[in-house]
């Protein structure tokens, strides 16, 4: 058989990748594998002319390294985190809801790596020199520091400010400066190219983001979830698919041409949306900049660092309250497709979160950073401040949206329905949640620990929330998916933006003068600076200071890369239009066979017809 | 867990583990869950498989139990074609419908388990029409069911004869990103 010959030819691992895709029953498939295991064998005695026992050597090696990577795989499964609960909930409520559950968990895992590389490489020297925190006199910990980060913390290796700039000697030297400064670095760039590969595979598999989303037919049917379990989701299920295709049914009947004055209300309800949200987002930021400038001019007393939590509070309450005027706002307007709808609301909030942490960060960046002497510390607990209210009102926000929502839909009105699981806006606050420890981690290392016990309570508390109080969503299919891929299309950008900010910091802000492992230097890329020049002192590995001087400082290094890479992108560009083209053109093909096909069988048919006739009459042909 | 299973040969092991997408750990679990269908029919020793479960214990695990499909999934992946499944069947069908198989297998057998009833390779509006009617169940009216099925055809197939192949299938599928997803049971 061809496909035995096919699979001799290939090598071991494509051959097993080649019979699993096989859609052959199972006693097939171990068949053909046993056919081709006995046809390689003699293939490869015949091209080598090895001695039997050599042969099966190799064969026998190959099994072994097989079945030792069959046995890492089954090791690595045993490491998975809440399988059982994910079942659970994707037999309740479907794949969708637990895609928000799924991006928890990344998310954890990667903030426990971030955790790993922080801590090992920077705290743990520092803790094995010196565990001591040096604290100046009648400072304890009260209770009031898990809330405001300052104190008692503020003197532990939680911050910036308690991380010494000296040489550690313990069993060799291990220099704090560089240690710092090359992990954090390390670290962006690790986030940055994970990022980058996660967003590209998904991406790759729902590469049609750029097809028109109709809702075909077609598609609502095969849409069937087959994971979902639960008997009465399977009849919401069922209802919810009737009622779509009802709808799609009707969607080609609905053809109305609006007339000009309602276009023109329509658009000025448009405009009056877009206006009044972006001008709530703009007094947001101007609000909490006269916020901060007035946590400044009060004078310093006791109850100043209860009045720290002010800021972080008031931020909070903006990123709850304000969404919710943008629903309120998208309600009255009128769109032509759900996917408009969703871009817009999207745009806003986007829009109101950059706004407060573009302000928040230019305080810092300009204010903070000049006026105080620790400045470092004191941004990385304005930050730990605003996780932890984040957090709080994160679970406030859920018990009032979910719990109080589904007591209102049960009880109180029922009409208004039982709450669905809203997946695009939980993960758009994970993935905020999650910027502000990147744009933390320069100023704080063990920002990541919050986040990793945030993530483990979430998982909870939302696995609770969904049981007790929401249903399934209503709206399967595109729309629903489309939504999560934006979202997490988002994450890019806020790593971009975060990744930015830190690196102003390092490059242009002057480090301050009597804390943290920068002290006395102009700006913290100095520190590599003063280590090439030692190198250069001590004239070893020239290679170092070659690169560093014509790779990195140079800007045509920069710029001969950037062309490169645009134009890479240019051939990949064109590439994809000349296939798209051929894809129009093969379906035209197809088309035109079936043409074809039909009219040929129609000639043949009439053929036959007069053939037949011929016979049955042939004295009437002959005549004729 | 070690090497210390007595249930399956190291060959049956290998041969199962080269032919679906599972590991180890999860084969052994999925033989659990098949004789704990049937404790008295499955013996604990299988290296001489000649065991088959009925239709009805299949179906009654709580996977399948509600789904509108389980019929049609069963007699897909059984060699009878009527339901009663070996454990080399039991095991094919959860590696197809597991997250690690590629969407081109999965397109295969989604063809063959929504709606080629008659097993011709190609799906016409009968086939449909039943189909739709298992996933709706009275709520659409037949005028209903028949438009929705006339508007499937007419999007899906591409070569104009009526009915859809199994191309025409996978080219649909590839528009449609979350079918990776959604065909997908865990067990």
């Amino acid at each position: 058989q061809n496909l035995v010959k096919e699979l001799v030819d290939m090598s071991t691992r494509e051959r097993i990748h080649a019979i699993r895709d096989l859609p052959m029953s199972f006693e097939e498939k171990k068949s053909i594998s046993a056919v081709v295991d006995t046809d390689h064998i003699r293939h490869q005695k015949t091209l080598l002319l090895e001695s039997t026992h050599g042969c099966l050597c190799s064969i026998r090696r190959s099994q072994t390294l097989r079945r030792w990577g069959y046995s890492v795989r089954s090791a690595r499964q045993t490491l998975q985190l809440w399988q059982g609960t994910m079942k659970e909930i994707g037999g309740r409520f479907g794949t969708s809801v637990l895609t928000y559950f799924m991006f928890l968990k990344w998310l954890l895992v990667f903030n426990v790596v971030s955790f790993l590389i922080n801590f090992g490489f920077i705290t743990i020297p520092l803790l094995v020199h010196d565990h001591t925190p040096n604290l100046p006199p009648n400072v304890n910990f009260r209770g009031l520091e898990i809330l405001t980060g300052a104190g008692y913390f503020n003197y532990t290796v939680m911050y910036y400010g308690s991380y010494s700039n000296e040489t550690l000697v313990g069993l060799g030297e291990y220099n704090l400066q560089l240690a710092y400064f090359f992990t954090i670095s390390l670290y962006m760039v690790l986030c940055g190219v994970a990022l980058i590969f996660s967003m590209a595979k998904s991406f790759k598999e729902n590469y049609v983001l750029s097809d028109p989303a109709s809702s075909s037919a077609w598609q609502i049917l095969c849409s069937w979830d087959f994971s979902i379990v639960n008997e009465r989701a399977i009849t919401q299920r069922k209802n919810n698919l009737s009622v779509q295709l009802k709808e799609s049914l009707s969607e080609g009947a609905q053809t109305e041409m609006l007339t000009r004055s309602e276009k023109m209300k329509h658009f000025g309800i448009h405009l009056g949306s877009w206006l009044l949200s972006t001008s709530l987002a703009f007094g947001c930021g101007s609000g909490i900049y006269f916020l901060c400038q007035y946590e400044q001019q009060v004078p310093w007393t006791p109850l100043q660092e209860a009045e720290t939590l002010l800021v972080p509070f008031v931020v909070s309450l903006m990123n709850l309250v304000v969404p919710l005027f943008y629903s309120l706002f998208n309600k009255f307007e009128v769109y032509s497709n759900q996917r408009k709808q969703i871009y817009v609301l999207l745009v806003r909030n986007v829009i109101l979160k950059i706004s407060i942490l573009s302000i928040l960060c230019y305080y810092w960046m300009q204010v903070v950073a000049k006026k105080f002497s620790c400045w470092e510390s004191m941004v990385g607990q304005a930050l730990y401040r605003l996780v932890l209210f984040d957090f709080l009102f994160l679970m406030l926000g859920s018990f009032f949206g979910e719990f109080l929502r589904n007591l209102i839909g049960r009880k109180l009105l029922p009409n208004l329905g039982v709450p669905e699981f809203d997946v695009a806006r939980n993960v758009f606050e994970l993935i905020y949640a999650q910027t502000l420890v990147w744009i933390g981690i320069y100023f704080s290392p063990l920002l990541p620990v919050i986040q990793i016990l945030k993530c483990f309570i979430f998982f909870y508390v939302k696995k609770v929330s969904l049981a007790q109080n929401c249903q399934p969503p209503r709206r399967t299919g595109r729309a629903a998916q489309m939504q999560t891929i934006l979202i997490a299309l988002l994450f890019f950008p806020s790593f971009v933006g975060a990744l930015s900010i830190v690196a102003y910091t390092a490059w242009s802000l002057t480090p301050s003068k009597q804390c943290g492992p920068f002290r006395g230097l102009n700006n913290t890329f100095g520190a590599v600076g003063i280590w090439i020049d030692n190198l250069q002192q001590s004239s070893s590995s020239y290679w170092v200071i070659w690169i560093y001087h014509h790779v990195i400082r140079s800007e045509v290094f920069y710029f001969f890369l950037a062309l490169i890479v645009i134009i890479i992108i240019y051939i990949f560009w064109q590439v994809t239009q000349g296939r798209k083209q051929l894809i129009v053109q093969l379906r035209q093909q197809i088309v035109n066979e079936g043409k074809d096909k039909s009219f040929l069988l129609d000639k043949l048919q009439k053929l036959q017809k007069s053939n037949q006739y011929a016979q049955k009459h042939p004295n009437k042909v002959c005549l004729e | 867990m070690g090497n210390k299973q007595s249930i399956f040969t190291a060959q049956q092991l290998d041969a199962y583990q080269d032919c679906t997408y599972f590991t180890r750990k999860e084969i052994l679990r999925l033989f659990y869950r098949y004789r704990d269908l049937a404790p008295q029919l499955v013996p604990l020793d299988y290296t001489r498989p000649d065991v088959k479960l009925p239709y009805e214990l299949i179906g009654s695990m709580p996977e399948l139990k509600d789904n509108p499909f389980r019929q049609r999934i069963a007699e897909v992946f059984s060699e009878d074609g009527q339901g009663n499944m070996t454990l080399d069947d039991f095991l094919d069908m959860f590696s197809v419908l597991s997250e690690m198989a590629p969407r081109d297998l999965k397109a295969y057998y989604a063809f063959k388990i929504y709606a080629d009833f008659n097993n011709d390779d190609f799906i016409c509006k009968s086939d449909l029409e039943k189909t739709l009617n298992k996933l709706t169940r009275n709520e659409l009216t037949e005028d209903e069911v028949r438009m929705v099925c006339e508007k499937v055809i007419d999007e899906a197939d591409l070569d104009n004869d009526g009915r859809l192949s199994l191309e025409d299938f996978q080219h649909m599928i590839v528009r449609a990103p979350e079918f990776l997803s959604t065909f997908h049971i865990r067990i």
